[in-house]
């Protein structure tokens, strides 16, 4: 279950996700919850391995917005990294990176279905 | 255009984000405070933006997203002349884009991931703020006809740019539609105003790209002030073929353009426009040149006038204006009798030596210095009345010019009736002159003023009669004693045509009237003659004599007396 403590413990600046939601938990907790669905997590890595590098960086654009606003360092910090060597579509193995982005999101998805 | 677009209470915000969960929490944020409108891609975001054109303050939007991104809806919006009012704050995570943005016309950005929520507050604030501000601006800066700067405004800029480019040469210029009343008259003023409209978007185009600027000044009279160089003849032919075009073949609109070049910036701005509008006079009609340009010779004059108006009143105190009487006679007599004088005034400049009435009554008249130059004159020829009577037991009646300016001071009954008591005279010892154009322009007020005069028993003798255009309706009303005949006509009369009908018609209206009437600028036997002829009572001119100063009128006058007697 996702819970204010729950995130912070995860690594989540909940301090600064909550003032963008006027410290309504309710209202951020929802959100948070509705980011980890979000479908473009599905989407990243086959675009990325196709090799169209441009949709995976409009992809991974729009993940990092979200999980910047709503603070979730961990998630938002392998999203970064990404986002920026597909801006630059450098030529590179991206298994890796993805592979961090895939670690973290399921550490979360973990968190909101445990008990 | 320039409405305010505040709706009753909350103001309205477009929120252009493609992310479900940014516009969650940027409508929660702004809903505090706002109504909140969303769209999630560029086409909608242009959609919303046209639909809600009225009532929006302000949009937030996202750069990257799909369809159109954010900088094509920018980009579109710029060039929408409804749309580019509504203030636009990009949203971005790249740095870069913020000076692309910012060139293409958003108020401000906020950076992604988003700042503290006070942060997003206070940046929407301004933004909407300075955007209702700029438009209160532009609504008391502008003409809302043609959206051009007015005068006071434009006079602003204006100055706004000498300082800016302390070094540049300009140029001012004015420009006006000849008759243009008739473009009004036959099209209607719907009409007329598009055409206002034409001429102001085609002057504007022409001098925005020299960095010129444009004013619409009054009526059909636009004013532009521009770096010298604006090549101001083209911008004459351009905007005259462009109006043309307009109106169609069968019609044509004649513009004029009075150009001050190289201005003096040392003038006030007024005046280096009153010098393009001088020039602008020069041009009477449109079909030679068009174009009039202030000169040299424009200057001098200006600077001749300017003089006057700096010595006259020293020049009254010194009394440096003196009075001419030119004798009147009567030719119904068996012999012509010299009844009264008409008093002349002459100014004996210390420098300029003997300045024409025709040089400085028209300048006074126009800036009202005339009034004091009257009411001199009806002082020093009320005492020169005194002082004849007390040497020679009688004096005759002396016409003194009574002005337009002096019939609408409320004091001039007063005035007039000090001055004769003051001197022991009588009422009738000083005829009261005014032109026939003063009764036709104010007609009203001037009948009352000269009303009040004839019941103190003050005779009334219009001036320059015949040029006034005075319909026969209104002369019959007018409260007259003596209708005095214009000059042009006993000129033109006897010049080449010798077609006396004109004063033969004016010497009826006189009789139809039951009043006197005078002719002056006579100046042969044959002339008087046949004025007398056609039953002209009363002869002024060069025949019986020129203006003479007091001794030499009293002179003329003692030697008339002894013949009589």
């Amino acid at each position: 279950m996702l819970t204010i403590e729950a995130l912070q413990a995860q690594g989540v600046n909940t301090e600064e996700g909550l003032a963008r939601c006027l410290n309504n938990e309710g209202f951020y907790l929802n959100l948070v919850g509705k980011a980890l669905e979000d479908d473009n997590f599905d989407q990243l890595a086959p675009a990325v391995n196709s090799g169209d590098l441009k949709k995976g960086f409009e992809i991974a654009h729009s993940l990092k917005g979200v999980l910047g606003n709503l603070a979730l360092t961990p998630l938002y910090e392998a999203v970064a990294e990404i986002t920026e060597l597909l801006r630059a579509e450098t030529q590179t193995d991206y298994a890796p990176y993805l592979e961090k982005i895939e670690q973290a999101h399921a550490s979360f998805l973990q968190l909101r279905d445990a008990e | 255009m320039t409405q305010s677009r505040k709706v009753f209470g909350r103001r309205q915000i477009l929120i252009v984000e493609d992310e479900m969960i940014n516009r969650e929490i940027l409508g929660n944020l702004l809903a505090q405070e706002y109504e909140t409108v969303f769209a999630a891609d560029g086409d909608e975001a242009i959609e919303k933006m046209k639909e809600y054109r009225q009532t929006l303050s302000l949009v937030l939007l996202d750069l990257i997203m799909p369809k159109k991104n954010g900088l094509e809806v920018l980009t579109y919006v710029k060039n929408d002349p409804q749309l580019k009012q509504i203030p636009v704050i990009v949203m971005t995570s790249d740095a870069k884009s913020e000076v692309e943005s910012l060139h293409l016309g958003a108020a401000d950005f906020i950076p992604k991931p988003y700042p503290q929520p006070d942060v997003i507050m206070a940046r929407v604030r301004r933004s909407i703020e300075l955007s209702e501000d700029r438009m209160i601006i532009n609504a008391t800066e502008r003409d809302p006809l043609t959206e051009l700067y007015n005068r006071e405004y434009f006079y602003r800029y204006a100055e706004q740019f000498d300082i800016h480019h302390p070094t540049v040469q300009t140029d001012a210029i004015v420009l006006d539609i000849y008759h243009f009343h008739t473009i009004n008259e036959r099209f209607g003023t719907k009409y007329g105003d598009d055409v206002l409209r034409l001429m102001a978007r085609k002057l504007r185009e022409f001098a925005a790209p020299s960095g010129g600027i444009v004013c619409h000044r009054e009526a059909d009279a636009f004013m532009v002030y521009a770096p010298h160089g604006l090549d101001y003849i083209e911008m004459l032919a351009s905007v005259s073929n462009a109006l043309n075009n307009y109106v169609g073949s069968h019609n044509r609109v004649r513009l004029r353009m009075g150009v001050y070049d190289t201005v003096d910036r040392e003038l006030p701005i007024e005046r280096r426009f009153d010098r393009a509008s001088e020039a602008c006079d020069t041009v009477k009609s449109g079909y030679s040149g068009n174009i009039g340009f202030f000169d040299n010779a424009m200057h001098e004059k200006e600077l001749y006038a300017e003089q006057l108006i700096e010595d006259f009143p020293r020049a009254i105190e010194t009394k440096q204006f003196a009075v001419y009487y030119q004798p009147k006679y009567n030719v119904q007599a068996e012999s012509p009798a010299l009844v009264s004088a008409e008093a002349l005034v002459r100014w004996n400049h210390p420098t300029l030596g003997c300045v024409s009435p025709g040089e400085f009554i028209p300048l006074f008249e126009e800036n009202g210095l005339i009034r004091k130059l009257d009411n001199y004159v009806w002082n020093e020829v009320a005492a020169q009345v005194k002082a004849w009577k007390a040497r020679y037991g009688a004096a005759v009646p002396v016409s003194v010019n009574v002005s337009r300016a002096d019939i609408f001071d409320p004091m001039i009954v007063d005035t007039l009736k000090t001055i004769i008591q003051k001197n022991g005279l009588s009422n009738k010892d000083l005829l009261l002159e005014i032109t026939e154009s003063a009764y036709t322009k104010n007609a009203e007020q001037i009948i009352k003023t000269v009303n009040a005069l004839r019941e103190l028993g003050f005779l009334i003798e219009m001036d320059d009669f015949g040029t006034g255009y005075s319909s026969l309706n209104m002369i019959s009303a007018l409260p007259i004693d003596v209708l005095k005949m214009d000059m042009v006509f006993i000129q033109q009369a006897f010049a080449k045509t010798q077609d006396t009908k004109l004063i033969e018609i004016i010497i009826d209206i006189a009789k139809y009237l039951s009043v006197p009437v005078v002719a002056e600028g006579v100046e042969t036997r044959e002339q008087m003659l046949a004025l007398k002829e056609m039953g002209c009572d009363i002869i002024q001119g060069y025949y019986f004599s020129k203006p003479l100063p007091p001794g030499e009128f009293e002179a003329l006058w003692e030697g008339t007396r002894n013949v009589d007697n």
